[in-house]
């Protein structure tokens, strides 16, 4: 019983982990229509301010956290225009086009990092490092509670901007149909701009808190690419609070597996749970997506 | 008589020049003649020089040239009483198998090399070596560690490193002799992709042969969260985990077992941890951590070229700025089992095909004492044509430093054992 309730928190702790990028990408996703595959690389930029904040200042790895935001978000500020057009220029097959590009920037990120940084596994030291809580049997690791605590703030963040404020309601307008929303005198490019740049600067942000999970490396972006695609697939596309709901229920799926079936067997589970999910509900788990 | 024009004009410029052109191209051959006159063994180094293994692969192409460096110092390889220098040509193997095979094809066509330098990484040399299969080139392979390229039984490879599920079988009998109270159980973690699974199989069959009971053995997926596995292994206990993995896994299987307030009484990974990297990366949450090498500058060792193991230690440092690793060491003394068998085999450059074959009989018969160990390569079984002498040497991250802790003889420090729990 010990096991089980540990493996439940893992799997939920895990999933708020994963969220914490994941549920800007679909932000990014709903008004850019663009699957960024770049979001690994936003992730790993990120670790890296995280770690050299660290090593170079001695500051607590936290307090990277707000400047991630800043730097990356001024950024993707200046990147999404790019994007933006591609995305709409008058190219057979736009959407594909766009689609080269994240890929080309995501190579781009990992090339620069390479260079500039080298292959070696960095990491990145908080004041919550490898500081956990006992609660009878369980074991809590606090930096874990951290991050589920950020992405639930950030869900909640984004909802209450999305759903609450004029221009939460011109993201909104223009990831329903960007026509009428610009013919209502949003002015759609610089929605892109600011859109594109709260994504990076979110996930940049979630970026300084895996570092400290885990590690950070340039060729780790992949992987939370990866999961971001995962997790947008079985939210449903564009759907940030189904991105909330798809990134616990597949933390939960993996620690289960992985405990009590064996760890080479959680991939298979949760590429078996997307079918399922996309055979049953193509909107996502929520039926939201689009 | 007419007076002779000598005032300048186009024409006799164009033509002057045209001439001396040609006769500057007739005349190269010559001068190329005349310096491929002082005979060289031409020796081919296949590495990763670009791509995600480039630190691994310069690492073996420094050893490999430390070698040619102090053999040339010395006038050269000796034969029959001569000495003949080595000219050293490089393939960049890009991190990839199938350019590998193309590089190592280019070095034996275009440059014409007696015998190759094999790859950084394993699943170069498993490509390159039907390339010396197909034109009977012998290879000495300073860095592979997979047991699948002495599986697949090179006729032409040889290797120096033992394969990696000897060294960490191995070593895990050495850890279960240091530890006091006697360790009893042990859990493997491997990370689901070659070499880490091989040095993960090793950990367990080792297990078996060290009387350590197996109390589970958890194979990852690279992308993997680890707290699920970290759990699970908590739950059981068991005195030792061993991890086979890179040293981004290494690292976060001590960030994940300190986040769950999980110690066990040993942990040892093969690989990583020698990487200052490593201890960079977690500072002091390293500390404790045991790893697995096969070659330390402190090894009582010796021979004719570099000296002691600490004298090659020192050359190293000197040429490269940095204290060789075990990698390094291995791919120098793959040059010194090469000129031990030019010696034996007694040919002068350039060798024949038919010498270069009979070089590969002479290889497989070497029986040397290097400041790398002792070295004679295994003549049938899974381990064929690899080098499986070295005793693995266990070392323990201590206050940061890595110090070997056994076998005792190789031992600078007490082994700390059981590991205190974390603070």
């Amino acid at each position: 019983m010990d096991l089980f309730l540990q493996t439940l928190l893992n799997g939920l702790l895990i999933g708020g982990v994963i969220a914490t990028f994941t549920i800007a990408f679909q932000l990014a996703f709903g008004v850019l229509h663009v699957i960024d595959f770049a979001v690994g690389g936003w992730v790993v930029l990120g670790g890296y301010l995280g770690y050299y904040i660290t090593a170079w200042l001695g500051l607590d790895g936290f307090l990277a956290i707000p400047l991630a935001f800043v730097l990356f978000g001024a950024l993707g500020y200046l990147i999404g225009p790019v994007l933006y057009n591609v995305r709409n220029s008058r190219t057979a097959r736009p959407e594909l086009m766009a689609l080269a590009l994240s890929f080309g920037l995501f190579t781009l990120l990992r090339g620069g990092m390479l260079t500039a940084w080298g292959f070696n596994t960095r990491n990145v030291t908080t004041a919550l490092s490898g500081e956990s809580l006992a609660i009878g049997p369980v074991t809590v690791p606090l930096i874990r509670v951290v991050a589920a605590v950020f992405a639930a703030a950030i869900a909640g963040g984004l909802f209450l901007f999305l759903y609450r404020t004029r221009y939460g309601l011109a993201i909104r307008a223009t990831a329903e149909n960007r026509h009428n929303a610009a013919l209502m005198g949003v002015n759609i490019g610089r929605l892109s701009a600011n859109v594109y740049g709260l994504y990076a600067g979110i996930t940049a942000m979630a970026g300084v808190l895996m570092g400290a999970i885990y590690s950070v490396n340039p060729e780790v972006g992949l992987r939370y690419t990866l999961f971001a695609f995962f997790v947008a697939v079985l939210a449903g596309l564009g759907s940030v609070e189904g991105a909330l709901v798809a990134a616990l229920l597949l933390g939960v799926i993996e620690a289960f597996v992985s405990t009590y079936v064996g760890a080479s067997y959680s991939l298979l589970a949760i590429f078996t749970t997307l079918f399922l999910v996309l055979l049953i509900s193509p909107r996502g788990i929520l039926r939201r997506g689009l | 008589m007419a007076p002779i024009d000598r005032s300048f004009s186009r024409r006799r410029f164009l033509g002057g020049s045209a001439m001396a052109v040609t006769a500057g191209a007739l005349g190269m051959p010559f001068v190329r003649t005349a310096r491929a006159q002082a005979a060289t063994f031409k020796a081919g180094v296949i590495t990763s020089l670009s791509g995600e293994n480039i630190l691994g692969g310069n690492l073996t192409k420094q050893g490999y040239d430390l070698w040619a460096d102090a053999i040339n110092a010395k006038g050269g390889v000796e034969v029959a009483g001569d000495r003949f220098k080595v000219e050293m040509f490089y393939g960049d193997d890009q991190s990839s198998p199938a350019t590998g095979a193309d590089a190592a094809e280019r070095l034996i066509v275009q440059n014409g090399v007696d015998v190759l330098f094999g790859p950084y990484t394993s699943g170069s040399t498993i490509a390159v070596q039907p390339i010396c299969q197909k034109y009977q080139v012998p290879m000495i392979s300073g860095s592979a560690e997979s047991p699948n390229v002495w599986k697949a039984k090179p006729e032409f490879n040889f290797g120096i490193i033992p394969a990696v599920d000897t060294t960490s079988g191995l070593s895990l009998g050495v850890l279960a002799k240091l530890s006091k109270p006697a360790a009893k159980t042990v859990a493997v973690i491997s990370v689901n992709e070659p070499f880490s699974k091989e040095t993960g199989e090793g950990f367990r069959d080792g297990a078996k042969a060290a009387g350590l009971e197996l109390a589970t053995y958890e194979l990852v997926p690279p992308e993997g969260d680890l707290t699920p596995i970290i759990s699970k292994i908590a739950a059981l206990n068991p005195d030792i985990v061993a991890v086979g993995g890179h040293e981004e896994v290494l690292i976060n299987v001590v960030k994940t077992s300190k986040s769950l307030n999980y110690r066990p009484k040993a942990l040892i990974m093969h690989y990583g941890i020698t990487n200052p990297a490593f201890a960079q990366a977690l500072g002091a949450d390293a500390d404790g951590t045991t790893g697995v090498v096969v070659w330390l500058p402190t090894v009582a060792y010796k021979d004719d070229v570099f000296g002691t193991a600490k004298d090659f230690a020192q050359m190293a440092q000197k040429k490269l700025g940095g204290e060789p690793d075990y990698t390094a060491a291995a791919c120098a003394a793959s040059g010194l089992v090469l000129g031990d068998a030019l010696k034996r085999l007694g040919k002068k450059p350039a060798l024949t095909p038919e010498n270069r074959v009979a070089l590969k009989d002479a290889i497989a018969e070497t029986d040397i004492q290097t400041f790398y160990g002792p070295i004679k390569f295994e003549k049938d079984g899974p381990h064929y044509h690899d080098n499986i002498q070295p005793v693995p040497v266990l070392v323990q991250i201590q206050g940061g430093k890595t110090v070997a802790v056994g076998p005792k003889e190789a031992a600078a420090a007490d082994y700390i054992y059981p590991l205190p729990a974390w603070k």
